[in-house]
């Protein structure tokens, strides 16, 4: 382990190492005198000054990732550990996307007494096992990563012991998950067993050879399609994700349907194009059908819906899927570096949707229904527009970012010959047009019901506009970020 | 040959009444809230007509020296080759047709002042007659095919505006949208026979269409089998048959009476109906190489004359009865046409433009007599109160039935012999029928002109059921007067040309060179003109022998019969009508054909419309496709949304069950299609 | 630089209207709004003086890469084809400005803002000469039309707004995938590129029909016509406008610049299917507006009708039948406008627009009535109007086609006449028909200046179109020696 691995881990390390130190040193901040009885659940100082280290800590670390992007790619700790353009773009959005996370969601976590400096730090160790996901070059640490996340989430979503659907969330979340990590374990191994190789450069070299057996390897790729399939929650590996969106708090959901995608799609790349590319034969179908059920459900369920979390995460199914579609092409960057930039402005826009549900939310009412925006348009022109924004953004109507990302998967689909795939694809987004083109209706055409306020900090709310602007302009100028992921995407697979 | 006479000057003809049409349309009415008065208005229109009429007048002068225009005044539209102008077309037929278009249209003018007195949209009025007379003077002086559909359309249009006049009278409103979809049906078929020709000349220019007309007739319409222009022939005739209201299409005229009478006579009786004797006059180059089209012409004429002759004698509504002979004489001229005595059609068209006009104008006269009195039952024995409209009457009618010396007789004697002497096809019933309409005409007129002017008087009795809601009629003991100057002078004006302009014109217009090379008849084929020139030996000799024919028998026994029975034996009429009785209906129901109208194609249209809407769009479009579909969806999304059941086992069992399934494909693939 | 101004100015007005009119009183925004729009047209007069006769080619051409990676460019560029409806657009904008200006009293500034921004886009597609910048334009249309139909419209609103959206994207992203595929076949978007590239009939068939699904349902051809008539009932008057004068034309313009040049033989070999559709739109729907109670529904059918006319031209593939037909686009776009512009002047007086509740406006709105009546006139193809200009051309090119089609085309002389006057004389005409038409005052000076200016429009074009010919022609007959090149 020489120098280069120190400053290949470095981030990483910097996050370990200040999460735990915040972990312990939130317990010696004074608290305010007078105020409740102390302790560890109602810390406003210690809250605030563990969010604001994180907030830093963040900033800093995105900031170190996007220096990196340009940087060849470099395996560290002995083959356990690699950097490459894709995984340090990646990297540094899921800093990028925890810290808006953090952001949005600081008034609505102080309304429900969340704002705790235990959960900031879960969700530091949430994006550390991020970090080290995307980053794995090996079974070990990708599995590493893989459960550091999930297990922090779990808490996470479990966090608001009060409500019992968040308690039901959580146990269902935390036993499904645990099934899903025992599938990628279990093809992980069979795997290892045919080519006794944790390496993920190793196996693939390895699977060159004509003399593996193929059978095997293919059931173990079953089973880690399956474990892959329920991270991204595409049907049938979907069932988690409504009750989990609807049941955890919104700023639990944020952290659930933000970063973490771009942690899935690393995955996916990791094992299917990095590793089992020459399985590809065996794995394309599969990704193609789960594709084209999570299209098709995902967005005929969505309409049935009338609470937006719930319809927001059947959303994310159909979403998830068009990400599938742009990996089915065999080895091509651009087919690739379009999924990835369909996965990076989707967890833009989920961003600003639930920032957007946030910032509507206050003490004791969470905005969550249809029935909650209701004649937004009448007090909150902008926020309407912003709202307006994400919707059009999510149905892939120009000129949003939505669009330009349904416009590079489907071009490569059309450019892999899976034009049938494309008319799929397209005639499921028009269905799915009819439940985002209702929310904007009840926003601009009804009359309001309930009162809304618009609360939350006004760094918030001025980062939300922000947000919401962005998917204008990068929808209007998509080719920085388009030639980006693909820069990444090429120098990555050249590397490999 | 050289002329004085310029572009300019032919443009000025129909723009001078454009502009004071513009004038008193604009400036005179609510639209611009009434800038100038009723004298400003009705002496801007008069002057530009006048002038168009001086001018006109000039260029029949001219022409009779020979003087020949054909040439386009700007280029409306240009696609590469495909050029089409506005342009003007100055020969004999033009020339006559724009004199008798200009002074009737001064007549009318000048007749309005008097009879319009005091009328709500006096300016409007006055603004439509002379737009009218600009588009009829564009029609007749149009070079090509686009211009002369402008003219026809055009003066469709004034005419659905004159008829609608008084807009608040259902009957009115309705007949002018009669008048105009009907003669939309004719124009349907204008147009058809117009795309023909251009698809097969390639030019809008009756020059160049004519040059091409042998080329033609040796061609079919593309995909079938039926001769090029004899199609096209048929197809604009069956403009014709709109405009110039030729059975089956004649329906609209007797409605268009609802508006006022001074209308009545200008383009109902004396100039836009003849727009279509014009036009295949004007056509004769194409007309006289297709015999099918010529006999289609004849059959449809005679029919026309015949029946819409019988018509005229059961009306009781004096202007209808005018209506009717109106229709009756069209018919006439239409059968000089398939007999291709084309000259005779217009001199006849020359002819009764000025007696009908005459007639309509004395029945106006006689309902502002009767304050707005239209029916014969009403009148009787006016000639002491009213006697100039009476003579003028006389002297019209006397021209209508053909009296020799009269013009009248010129014009529809010459027509009979040309079709005595014709061999075309139907030749042989449409002497019948114009022989016996012969009587009919001298028996409707006379009933009239007995009906209303002597007899005992029958007005002034207060009765309740008055003919039209908005008519007047005369309170009890109250008499009729004769009416003022500008009424009678333009009768007088009228009545003149309708004695002697006969008698001065046949020659020329008929066996002099007068036409020259404006009609083209083919007179080997069709020898009914010359047959006709060869008997002729100058109008004196005409009427003296007119005296000694059986159509002069025939004119005769109908005034008897019409003096008998409204003179002499009053009681008459009913008892003959009870005997025929169920013929009486069918005349009174006028054939049923507006029933047909209204029953099969008005009420069919809507019927069919209705079902296409309600089960076409509605239905089947939108209920089972678009919003269909839609439910379907929202159905399926209901159902699916079942699976999410919220039980942890369903979801670990769907888990599953997608993993199994995975591993059965795999199992599948690598066993079965492997090996 | 003229046409980005075109595309740009009403944008940016609209943008600033959004922002500045979003707390302030409605009267600076209106001013705003109508300086706005007529700054666009003015922007767009150079297109026509400056244009160039002899070029049939595109013209003030524009070219800025946009999106390096899939070769998408900002580039734009009019021929004799398009240039009429960019003008056409800025122009009509102006009066979807005056129509609303003491109309529409709720959210003004976003009812303001909706149109300027939607004028510029329908610009854009004229304009476009890429064809992702094409879709885009041709897409984001959408956005604004969903707020003004939803917003402002009628009762049935939520309705026509969702069944104007879902049917025309159902359309149009299918055409996205031709766009893609062609773009995979050639690596550009560039359209005028396209138009060499070599397909076989299969491939044309299909882009064809992808383009056609597009195209025809915003045309809109029967039988995707069906979303018109709602949403024309429910559209507020401005919409209605727009939609009937501009947005119909983004379809049948489609044809022109898409189906007919990259795929020639699927569209001379489709033709009789398009023809017969068509014809069934002329007759079908001139039929169906026969029965039509509402006159907003019965101008809509009129429209479809009418575009039956257009499409009808276009696939007759003669330059009398093509020229015909964007005759009567640009015709169609005066007088449905006016249309409408009654309609709506009838409705902020009586609010029905239920022809049974009207009867002798005339005698309380004479000025009103004179323009009615000239405007139906116009509407069944008078001549000396411009409607009968198209119409005239299409019939003549119909019969040079096939005498039966030109027959049954030249149904439309009856029909259009029988529905556009029995409505006007069940409205205009008759005696006063209840105490709300009493009660009428006529048009006021603003009304009465539009239809005065659109009255000139009318009449102008149909006594003098060759202005309009002259530079339609070139573009049309290259377009038409283009389609006589088979790709196969």
């Amino acid at each position: 382990m020489d120098s280069f691995d120190l400053i290949a881990i470095a981030p990483e390390l910097v996050l370990i190492t200040i999460s735990c130190l915040l972990l312990v040193s939130s317990a010696f901040v004074k608290e305010a005198k007078g105020g409740p009885e102390q302790d560890v659940f109602h810390a406003p100082r210690a809250a605030s000054y563990v969010y604001s280290v994180a907030c830093l800590l963040l900033i800093g670390l995105g900031a170190a990732f996007i220096t990196r992007i340009a940087d060849l790619p470099y395996l560290a700790m002995a083959g356990l550990f690699q950097s490459d353009a894709i995984a340090n773009l990646l990297k540094a959005g899921s800093c990028f996307a925890l810290l808006l996370s953090l952001i949005y969601s600081k008034q609505y976590l102080i309304d429900r007494g969340l704002f705790r400096p235990d959960f900031i730090v879960l969700t530091l160790f949430a994006l550390l096992g991020q970090l080290v996901l995307i980053s794995a070059a090996n079974l070990l640490t990708l599995y590493l990563g893989l459960e550091l996340m999930a297990l922090s989430t779990y808490g996470l979503v479990a966090m608001r012991h009060s409500s019992g659907l968040s308690s039901e969330a959580a146990i269902k979340y935390f036993v499904l998950g645990a099934l899903a990590s025992g599938f990628l374990l279990y093809g992980m191994s069979m795997i290892y067993g045919v080519t006794g190789s944790l390496d993920l450069l190793e196996i693939l070299r390895l699977l060159l050879d004509p003399r593996i057996n193929h059978l095997v390897m293919a059931f173990g790729l079953v089973f880690i399609v399956a474990g892959l399939a329920f991270k991204f929650g595409v049907v049938p590996f979907h069932m988690w994700v409504p009750d989990v969106y609807q049941g955890a708090p919104t700023a639990v959901t944020l952290l659930i349907a933000g970063a973490p995608k771009l942690a899935a799609f690393a995955l996916l790349f990791r094992l299917l194009i990095n590793t089992l590319l020459p399985l590809i034969s065996d794995w394309q179908p599969m990704l193609m059908i789960l594709a084209v059920l999570s299209l098709v459900l995902g967005n005929v369920t969505a309409i049935a819906q009338t609470n937006l979390k719930r319809m927001l995460a059947y959303s994310a199914i159909a979403q998830m899927g068009f990400v599938l579609l742009g990996m089915l092409s065999v080895f091509d960057d651009h087919a690739y570096s379009a999924s990835m930039f369909y996965a990076i402005t989707y967890v833009i826009t989920t961003l600003g949707t639930f920032g957007f549900l946030m910032v509507l939310s206050r003490k004791g009412y969470d905005c969550e229904t249809l029935e909650g925006l209701k004649g937004l348009n009448r007090k909150h022109p902008w926020y309407a527009f912003i709202g307006l924004v994400m919707m059009f953004s999510l149905a892939g109507i120009p000129p949003t970012v939505g669009f330009a990302a349904k416009l590079s998967v489907l071009e490569a689909l059309v450019d892999a010959d899976f034009i049938v795939l494309a008319v799929i694809a397209v005639i499921a987004s028009l269905i799915g047009a009819f439940y985002y083109l209702r929310v904007v209706k009840v926003m601009y055409f009804d009359e309001p019901v309930h009162e809304q306020s618009v609360n939350g900090t006004s760094f918030a709310k001025g980062i939300l506009g922000i947000n919401g602007l962005m998917i204008l302009v990068l929808g209007i100028f998509p080719a920085g970020l388009m030639s980006l992921c693909l820069n990444a995407m090429r120098s990555t697979l050249i590397g490999s | 040959m050289a002329s004085s006479l310029t572009t300019a000057h032919l443009c000025a003809i129909p723009l001078a009444p454009l502009v004071g049409s513009a004038m008193a349309g604009l400036l005179g009415t609510r639209f611009l809230g009434n800038r100038i008065g009723q004298i400003a208005t009705q002496s801007l229109t008069i002057l530009g007509v006048a002038i168009s009429l001086i001018l006109s007048c000039w260029v029949l002068l001219e022409v009779n020296n020979g003087y020949y225009f054909d040439g386009s005044v700007y280029t409306w539209m240009k696609l590469g080759e495909l050029s089409f102008d506005i342009g003007f077309l100055i020969d004999p037929l033009t020339a006559v047709m724009m004199v008798v278009v200009t002074f009737v249209s001064l007549m009318v003018h000048i007749y309005t002042i008097g009879y319009m007195k005091g009328e709500e949209g006096y300016n409007r009025f006055f603004a439509y007659i002379s737009l009218f007379t600009f588009a009829m003077l564009m029609l007749v002086m149009s070079n090509n095919m686009l211009q002369l559909f402008f003219g026809w359309e055009a003066v469709g249009v004034v005419s659905y505006l004159l008829i609608g006049f008084y807009y608040d009278r259902p009957t009115a409103i309705f007949a002018n949208m009669k008048a105009f979809l009907v003669n939309r049906v004719g124009d349907f078929g204008f147009i058809l026979g117009i795309g023909l020709l251009l698809a097969a000349t390639g030019s809008m220019n009756y020059a160049d269409i004519f040059a091409q007309n042998t080329v033609m007739a040796a061609q079919t319409v593309p995909g079938t089998s039926w001769n090029l222009i004899t199609v096209a022939c048929i197809c604009l005739f069956i403009g014709a048959m709109g405009k110039s209201a030729q059975f089956p299409l004649h329906v609209w005229l007797p409605d268009s009476m609802e508006g006022p009478t001074p209308i009545s006579a200008l383009i109902h009786a004396a100039t836009m109906v003849t727009a279509g004797i014009f036009m295949v006059s004007r056509m004769s180059p194409l007309f006289e190489l297709s015999d099918v089209a010529l006999s289609f012409i004849l059959v449809i004429g005679s029919i026309t004359a015949l029946f819409m002759g019988f018509l005229g004698i059961v009306q009781t509504d004096i202007k209808r009865v005018v209506a009717y002979s109106t229709l009756s004489q069209l018919g006439y001229m239409t059968v000089a046409l398939g007999v291709s005595a084309y000259p005779i059609a217009i001199f006849h068209l020359m002819t009764h433009a000025f007696f009908k006009a005459l007639l309509f104008l004395g029945a106006g006269s006689v309902i502002i007599g009767m304050h707005h009195e239209q029916d014969m039952r009403k009148m009787g024995g006016l000639w002491k109160h009213m006697p100039i409209s009476c003579l003028m009457m006389l002297l019209g009618s006397l021209a209508l039935i053909g009296t020799p010396f009269f013009s009248g007789f010129y014009s529809k004697d010459s027509i009979i012999e040309a079709v005595a002497a014709s061999t075309i096809p139907g030749s042989g019933f449409a002497y019948f029928a114009v022989m016996l309409s012969v009587f009919v005409t001298a028996l409707y007129s006379f009933r009239l002109y007995f009906y209303v002017f002597h007899g005992k008087e029958r007005f002034g009795h207060d009765d309740h059921n008055h003919g039209h809601d908005e008519h007047h009629g005369l309170a009890p003991g109250q008499k009729p007067h004769e009416s003022p100057w500008v009424v009678t002078l333009p009768l007088i004006a009228l009545a003149i040309p309708s004695v002697i302009i006969g008698y001065y014109t046949i020659d020329p217009m008929l066996f002099g060179k007068f036409f020259g090379d404006a009609i083209f008849v083919d007179a080997v084929k069709h020898p009914a003109m010359a047959t006709l020139a060869s008997h002729f030996h100058g109008p004196v000799a005409m009427a003296l022998h007119g005296f000694t024919t059986p159509v002069f028998l025939l004119l005769a026994l109908g005034v008897l019969v019409a003096a008998i029975c409204y003179l002499w034996v009053p009681l008459l009429p009913e008892k003959i009508a009870k005997v025929f009785a169920p013929l009486k209906k069918i005349l009174d129901n006028k054939y049923y054909l507006d029933d047909l109208n209204q029953w099969i194609f008005a009420k069919g249209a809507l019927l069919i419309g209705g079902g296409l809407w309600k089960q076409g769009d509605q239905r089947v479009i939108d209920g089972w496709v678009v919003n269909g579909s839609a439910h379907l969806v929202g159905k399926f999304s209901g159902v699916i949304r079942q699976l999410q059941s919220g039980y942890l086992y369903h979801y670990a069992f769907a888990m599953i069950l997608g993993l199994v399934s995975l591993l059965a494909w795999i199992l599948y693939t690598h066993i079965y299609i492997a090996y | 630089m003229i046409l980005s101004y075109a595309i740009w100015i009403p944008i940016v007005f609209g943008l600033i209207i959004l922002i500045y009119g979003s707390e302030r009183p409605s009267a600076g925004v209106r001013y705003l709004a109508l300086f706005g729009a007529i700054l666009g047209f003015i922007a767009t007069l150079p297109l026509i003086t400056n244009f160039d006769l002899a070029n049939p080619g595109m013209q003030f051409v524009e070219k800025f890469s946009w999106i390096p990676r899939y070769d998408i460019n900002y580039s734009l560029g009019v021929d004799g084809i398009s240039v009429w409806f960019v003008v056409l657009t800025a122009f009509i904008n102006i009066f979807v400005v005056i129509a609303a200006w003491e109309v529409i009293t709720e959210k003004v500034s976003q009812y303001y803002a909706a149109f300027m921004i939607l004028s510029g886009l329908m610009i854009g597609v004229f304009s476009a000469l890429d064809g992702l910048l094409f879709y885009i334009f041709f897409e984001a249309t959408l956005i604004p039309m969903y707020i003004i139909i939803g917003v402002w419209g009628g009762k049935n609103r939520i309705y026509a707004a969702f069944k104007f959206f879902l049917y025309t994207l159902l359309g149009s992203l299918l055409a996205l995938i031709a766009l893609l595929y062609l773009y995979n076949l050639s690596n550009t978007f560039d359209i005028l590129a396209w138009h060499h590239t070599k397909l076989d009939i299969v491939e044309q068939v299909l882009l064809f029909i992808a383009f056609f699904m597009a195209f025809a349902v915003k045309v809109p051809m029967w039988p995707l016509h069906t979303w018109l008539p709602d949403v024309h009932v429910e559209a507020p008057t401005g919409g209605s406008v727009v939609l009937a004068a501009i947005m119909l034309k983004l379809g049948a313009y489609g044809f022109l610049r898409f189906s007919l040049p990259i795929a020639p033989d699927a569209s001379q070999y489709l033709a009789p299917f398009i023809i017969f559709l068509s014809l069934v739109a002329v007759i079908y729907v001139g039929l169906v507006a026969l029965v039509q109670q509402d006159m907003k529904k019965l101008v809509a059918y009129s429209s479809i009708a009418h575009m039956g006319f257009v499409t009808l031209g276009f696939f007759i593939f003669s330059p009398l039948g093509i020229e015909g037909g964007i005759i009567q686009m640009i015709s169609h776009g005066f007088v449905s406008g006016a249309m409408f512009l009654a309609i709506g002047v009838l409705y902020d007086r009586m609010h029905t627009r239920q022809i049974a509740d009207y009867g002798g406006v005339v005698h309380r709105m004479p000025k009103f009535s004179a323009f009615m009546v000239l405007m139906a006139m116009a509407n069944c193809g008078l001549p000396a109007t411009s409607g009968f200009v198209g119409e005239f051309m299409v019939i003549l090119a119909a019969v040079d086609y096939d005498f039966m089609i030109g027959l049954l085309s030249a149904t439309a002389l009856i029909l259009g006449a029988a529905y556009s006057l029995w409505m006007v004389k069940r409205v205009i005409f008759g005696a006063i028909a209840n105490p709300q038409v009493d009660g009428l005052v006529d048009l006021n000076n603003r009304e009465f200046m539009m239809f005065i200016v659109l009255s000139i429009c009318v009449i102008g074009m149909g006594v003098y179109p060759k202005p309009f010919t002259d530079i339609i022609h070139p573009a049309v007959m290259q377009l038409l020696e283009h389609v006589a090149i088979s790709k196969l």
